[in-house]
């Protein structure tokens, strides 16, 4: 928990009102983020985002398994997020399992689109092997090592740079003789498919401080917010998903500013996140 | 399955029989710990954060005269080859807390952290403010955490994490001893094999975590499964102290690298 005197919270809200923030930031700017990619070997695809003194791990790993019977024609991915206790030691022991189900189910909604898999920023679809038959599980786990506020548009951040990363191995399918069996299916070692990812969202907090909503709120302006909404905004400027959080209400007037907002800085956002990832991926290839 | 080649006498991952993993650590990856440190043994790559010497939270644990220490060890789920998911606080967890929290209590110098500067200044105040009052001064205990995360796991992970942590316990600037240092060693076709990985430490031979205070060459942590005869024990033993002392050389190195840099940046 952060313990803030009476002045420093003073200091916080005049310099949100006045645009110059505790760190020298304006309201509406990110802290430098660093990406890393394939930062654990074992698995399909990782990758590392600083996001200031926020520092998330993502890896993504595919699995063969079996399309559910309701969308046959449509693979599963599923999201979790852990919160290690390095990075608060009120994570502890069951601590942080409260924050972990609301960032997975938050990042759930955001990217993965309804039940139905429509509107999902990963192509489901480009995950299935055999209709009906077998697909490709992604599996993909957060791991927060160091928390410093705005942990879901860090993990959203790592989450489209993992993707990136990600490389599902090439398939080829044996059918079995009757259409019943259950079809053979070769795993290729060395062959790897990329995954497409313009479409996957990035996720834009607005961390509502007084009167005034800021963007990557470090966990000092977070303790002192009245209300949160997160924004998933895509490529192409459209809304993927939205999550309020904190107790205080929000007038329906603001909502629509926050997201408009949102979507220019989302773009701003994307923009960076993709230089980032095309040097992550330049010095991968130097070593 | 044979872990040492009768030709060569190469390892499966081509090293010597008395050859260690390429270490690397790290000092202060998480920003907003007391202490932190990154420790990696070839894959196995953990990270230690320390918080504290803090109030004591629960105030049943405290113990008198000297400050509490406690220790959590937990795995990302994917740090093993298959993807597991488990629970929190499973057995094999909680005991490799309990070895991390043995092994480090009997360097920190816990005696010298009864009660908190804090609270002498909270005292005078109190004095001050309830000057003709009665009054029962407050003493409260210190406690320290160590939070280990394993982000790999590929053999030695306890050895590892006991590494990081001496590392992050140093760069909290908690009193300590001594540093500890941890590594393994195992006795798989008839070699002692140091720095055992995860086929090997699988290979179900019998496997010997050694945990020794550098300086004063004294054993803290010891551990094996499996059997051995005695005389191929005091080598196979002797061999994990040698891993220790290598890995003790190695840590002095990134302690006296990072204090020469904090001494840089504050221009002395």
């Amino acid at each position: 928990m952060v313990g803030l005197s009476a002045g420093e919270k003073h200091f916080i809200y005049g310099g949100i009102a006045q645009d110059l923030r505790t760190d020298g930031r304006q309201r509406l700017h990110y802290r430098p983020i660093s990406v890393e990619i394939g930062v654990i070997p074992q698995a399909n695809g990782s990758s590392r985002v600083r996001l200031g003194a926020t520092d998330v791990i993502v890896s993504i790993k595919a699995e063969l398994g079996r399309p559910s019977s309701l969308h046959p024609d449509k693979g599963k991915v599923a999201i979790f997020i852990d919160c290690s206790p390095t990075a608060a030691p009120m994570f502890e022991g069951r601590g942080g399992e409260e924050l972990s189900s609301e960032l997975s189910l938050a990042l759930q909604r955001c990217l993965l689109g309804g039940r139905s898999g429509a509107g999902a920023g990963i192509d489901l679809s480009s995950l299935v092997i055999v209709e009906g038959k077998v697909c490709w599980d992604l599996y993909i786990d957060g791991l927060v090592v160091s928390s410093d506020g705005n942990l879901l548009d860090a993990l959203a951040a790592a989450i489209k740079v993992a993707l990136c990363n990600t490389g599902i191995p090439k398939t080829t399918v044996n059918l079995g003789a009757s259409p019943n069996d259950q079809p053979d299916v070769d795993v290729s070692d060395e062959e790897f498919l990329q995954f497409d990812t313009s479409g996957v969202p990035v996720i834009v907090t607005l961390t509502k401080v007084g009167r005034h909503y800021i963007v990557d709120a470090t966990s000092e302006e977070e303790s002192q917010m009245s209300s949160a909404v997160s924004i998933s905004v895509n490529r192409h400027g459209q809304i993927c998903g939205l999550t309020k959080r904190g107790g205080a209400g929000l007038d329906p007037s603001v909502i629509l500013d926050m997201i408009s907002v949102a979507k220019h800085v989302g773009e701003q956002l994307m923009s960076s996140l993709d230089s980032e990832i095309a040097a992550a991926e330049a010095s991968a290839e130097d070593q | 399955m044979e872990y040492v080649d009768s030709l060569t006498g190469f390892r499966l991952d081509g090293r010597r029989p008395n050859d260690m993993r390429q270490i690397r650590g790290e000092i202060g990856v998480v920003a907003k710990a007391d202490g932190s440190a990154l420790f990696e043994m070839g894959n196995t790559k953990v990270i230690a954060a320390i918080y504290g010497p803090r109030e004591v939270q629960n105030k049943g644990q405290q113990a008198n005269n000297q400050a509490l220490v406690r220790c959590e060890y937990s795995m990302a789920n994917f740090s093993t080859g298959d993807r597991t998911r488990r629970p929190k606080g499973d057995r094999r967890s909680t005991e490799i807390s309990l070895v991390i929290r043995q092994t480090m209590e009997a360097c920190i110098l816990t005696h010298l952290m009864p009660h908190s500067q804090v609270i002498l200044i909270e005292f005078l105040v109190h004095i001050l403010l309830k000057f003709f009052m009665y009054f029962l001064p407050k003493i409260c205990f210190l406690q320290i955490d160590i939070f280990v995360q394993v982000l790999q796991a590929d053999g030695g992970t306890r050895s590892a994490c006991i590494n990081a942590a001496t590392l992050a316990l140093a760069d909290a600037g908690i009193p300590m001893r001594d540093i500890v240092t941890s590594c393994s060693a195992g006795y798989l076709s008839s070699t002692p094999l140091l720095d055992l990985n995860y086929i090997e430490d699988s290979a179900g031979g019998p496997d010997v975590t050694v945990g020794i205070l550098a300086k004063t060459d004294k054993v803290t942590l010891l551990q094996m499964d499996a059997k051995l005869p005695m005389d191929i024990f005091e080598n196979v033993m002797q061999l994990a102290i040698e891993g220790c002392k290598a890995i003790a050389h190695y840590i002095r190195g990134v302690l006296l690298e990072n204090t020469k840099q904090l001494e840089c940046r504050r221009g002395i």
